[in-house]
């Protein structure tokens, strides 16, 4: 027997990756990318002051959601660096951007100091400025003008077309690490729903769902409200009441953290059921049966001979 | 058919690949992780280089008082997601994260709190760095001036690299650099006393500078390890850089005489500016403080280029996501065009095609199958450099779909193949068999053994590897001692 070396034709191989590995693949290079998260927190005054009352049963003061509110902010900036934040404010009568991480609103940069990590920092202090700001603003009135939901759900779609489109030059460009993956936008709603903005909150949903934007709704004190249930459904989002409401930040964080990507691996809680009651055109009403043109598909709480719009 | 082979390959797309840097921290002992966890800093990093699976799951985790039941958890898992979850639960207890026994999971305690501490601010730990005041005399670096540092020590590193196969001389990088080049094994001084580069030299030119970073901070780690350099103070500066604010100045201060030790090298690889050696104060470059991010690491090197890019044709690299350096053009008849007048570009470049012709802002070339075999015999594979055209690819480029042209693309996979068409084993030539008989009988015991690589009836022989080689011998010994 002799030693030799053998030479042989050497053929490669080839395998066929099953399909389902390929989707599992797709969804893990869609979670590498940066998100883009716009929070909109509803700030009217009467109804923190009501949430604050100890005759509920977990009340909760602004100063406790806010603090726990920026800890769930601080959350998403640090999972990835390039993750963006927007926050806007739906005050009585007007929407404010809060903060944003493309441009810098104030010019006085917090100073630096050791023990914390400074966009961290700078989220910190530019939302509670702001929104100190605005509530010494705001005068004694008589009458509380209702919150500016709408004007704030707008201002963040907006917000959003500008970021995921953001030139035509560059529009061929797939790969650009500064596209956002996913848009989101997480509202925090406190006030009860107000019927007269049934057609501004449905054409907001719609611009959502064109932009693929995922709309995620906490009701965080007061009654269900219809139209944002059906915001969160539309656009495949997540609507949750808060029961818990000492357990503001785990709720946040446990539903509402988690890009569209992941929540195909770690499930988040979706509404079982969903009122999708509309308001009718006349009276501004929740109706549960309504009339409709069969022309123009209007809304109405009773048959008119000939439609009025 | 070799053509029909290439097509099914382009479908193994890369899975999610862990950060480099978590093998590492996985091998060092429970104790000096703790050790490191105690930083909010450091936490806050290595939650960065992380996976999005752990990092959900640690979130979930992080505000919880008690250990969560393994049940409840699994509740929330999708069946499809199953192993995804499976493995980032592995790399969490892995890197002593999370506390996994059969029922219960919960963070370790130390990382917890930290990690709370750093997303909440406040403690006294200083992890993020003491910042310097303001100081009034002497104006401190702006964020150009830094870039270009960072960019001028980083491309002295590369540039050396790629030109010491070419009898060329350019700058050399201070001494602990070349060291460090030769330890990592990407350079070494075989043929001569003059350091030539290796073939994972050359694969490593042709990484992005992320990796370029990483994979020689983690070979600085090991050396580290033998400079008997305490490991933990070493990771937990290099993390504490990596969440620094760009453009400001710190205090060396509070850094323990490991660090200043570090200082010292991590000026030479470009990833800290200090005025003077001595100085009490340093700032960290975009090399380090992109990190533990994704963003890319140096400034677009046409800004450091010259003059020419600003006007005429590089104009049009400039107008569009100058972030992106794409300057690359690749024709279907083999040609490259690439906008740049950067040495090293070029440099890199010449790695793998045949110049042509070089204009003050335009190298033109060739690939060629004399220059792509040239690459491969220096050890860079075929999708190397595919995915070196593909991510410095021009933005006219990206307007194609497939981005760079198929039949180029096939080419060079095909040269690739041509290399690799025989396959050498070492082992035993068994022949000269009595009978036909016995030939069958202990060519199926080898095929039992599943030792056998070739055979031939006719000439009653076949040929079996080194290790099956006592096995058979033995077998035959037995039979002919039997008969």
């Amino acid at each position: 027997m002799i030693t030799a070396y053998l030479l042989w034709l050497y053929r490669s191989s080839t395998s066929h990756a099953p399909n389902w590995t390929k989707y599992l693949t797709c969804i893990i290079s869609a979670m590498e990318k940066a998100s883009h998260l716009s929070v909109i927190v509803d700030l009217s005054p009467t109804q923190w002051h009501l949430s604050a009352q100890t005759s509920n049963q977990y009340p909760l003061s602004i100063e406790t959601f806010l603090s726990q509110l920026l800890a769930f902010l601080n959350a998403h900036i640090a999972s990835k660096h390039e993750n963006s934040l927007v926050v806007f404010g739906a005050f009585p009568g007007k929407s404010v951007l809060l903060y944003s991480s493309t441009e810098l609103l104030s010019d006085d940069v917090p100073s630096l100091d050791a023990n914390s990590y400074l966009p961290f920092k700078l989220v910190d202090s530019t939302v509670v400025q702001r929104i100190m700001n605005e509530f010494d603003a705001i005068g004694e009135l008589d009458e509380e003008p209702s919150c500016a939901l709408v004007g704030a759900v707008t201002k963040a779609l907006c917000y959003i077309n500008r970021i995921t489109h953001p030139s035509s030059t560059t529009a061929g460009v797939a790969e650009d690490p500064s596209i956002v993956h996913d848009p989101r936008i997480l509202i925090l709603s406190v006030s009860p729903d107000l019927s007269s903005s049934y057609i501004p909150i449905m054409n907001a949903i719609f611009s959502a769902q064109k932009l693929k934007v995922t709309i995620d709704v906490c009701k965080v004190y007061g009654p269900d409200t219809v139209f944002l249930q059906q915001a969160a459904h539309l656009t495949n989002g997540s609507y949750i009441y808060l029961e818990r409401r000492d357990a503001l930040l785990q709720y946040l964080i446990m539903s509402f953290l988690s890009p569209t990507s992941i929540r195909k691996i770690l499930a988040v809680p979706k509404q079982d059921k969903i009122d999708f009651r509309a308001a009718c055109f006349c009276h501004k009403n929740i109706v549960d049966i309504g009339f409709v043109c069969s022309v123009c598909l209007s809304i109405f709480c009773q048959p008119l001979p000939v439609c009025s719009t | 058919m070799p053509v029909q082979s290439l097509q099914n390959t382009d479908v193994i797309v890369p899975q999610h690949t862990p950060h480099p840097l978590l093998p590492f921290l996985q091998s060092q002992s429970q104790t000096t992780l703790t050790r490191l966890y105690q930083r909010p800093s450091s936490c806050l990093s290595v939650f960065r280089l992380l996976g999005p699976i752990e990092r959900q799951l640690i979130m979930n985790l992080l505000w919880l008082e008690s250990a969560l039941s393994v049940a409840t958890i699994s509740a929330w898992v999708l069946p499809e997601g199953k192993d995804a979850y499976d493995s980032a639960l592995a790399v969490m207890t892995g890197l002593h994260i999370a506390q996994n026994s059969a029922v219960k999971l919960a963070l370790n305690s130390t990382f917890k709190s930290s990690l709370r501490q750093a997303i909440t601010g406040g403690g006294s730990t200083g992890s993020f760095g003491v910042p310097t005041d303001k100081d009034g005399k002497r104006q401190s670096a702006n964020i150009e001036n830094l870039d270009a540092y960072a960019l001028e020590r980083w491309e002295t590193i590369l540039h050396y690299m790629v030109s010491s196969g070419q009898g060329q001389n350019p700058t050399k990088p201070s001494q602990g650099v070349l060291y460090l080049l030769q330890r990592s094994g990407l350079m070494n001084n075989a043929h001569g006393p003059a350091l030539q580069i290796t073939s994972s030299g050359f694969q490593f030119l042709l990484h992005s500078p992320h990796d370029q970073l990483w994979n020689l901070l983690l070979q600085y780690l090991h050396m580290a390890e033998e400079r008997q350099m305490d490991l933990v103070e070493v990771l937990s500066f290099l993390f504490m850089l990596s969440t620094m604010d760009l453009g400001r100045e710190y205090s060396t201060e509070p850094l323990s005489e490991t660090q200043k030790a570090m200082l010292e090298d991590l000026r030479d690889y470009g990833l800290v500016w200090q005025r003077k050696t001595s100085s009490k104060r340093f700032s960290p470059t975009r090399l380090a403080t992109t990190l533990t991010s994704s963003s890319p690491p140096l400034p677009s090197s046409h800004s450091t280029g010259g003059s020419h890019t600003a006007d005429g044709t590089g104009a049009v690299a400039l107008s569009s996501g100058a972030a992106q350096q794409g300057f690359i053009v690749l024709e279907t008849n083999y040609r490259i065009y690439a906008y740049t007048d950067n040495p090293l570009q070029t440099a890199v470049l010449n790695l793998f095609i045949t110049m042509k012709y070089r204009f003050p802002n335009l190298v033109v070339g060739m690939l060629t199958r004399e220059s792509v075999r040239k690459a491969l015999g220096n050890g860079i594979s075929a999708d190397q450099i595919i995915s070196y055209l593909t991510t410095h690819a021009h933005p006219q480029m990206r307007k194609n779909n497939p981005l760079l042209p198929v039949t180029v693309q096939d080419q060079i996979r095909l040269w690739e193949l041509e290399r690799n068409r025989l396959k050498s084993a070492e082992g035993y030539l068994y022949k000269d068999f009595a009978s036909q008989a016995d030939y069958e009988y202990v060519l199926a015991y080898a095929k039992q053994l599943d030792v056998v690589l070739w055979e031939n009836a006719g000439k009653r022989c076949f040929f079996g590897t080194l290790e099956g080689h006592a096995n058979v011998r033995g077998f035959i010994e037995r039979r002919t001692g039997s008969v």
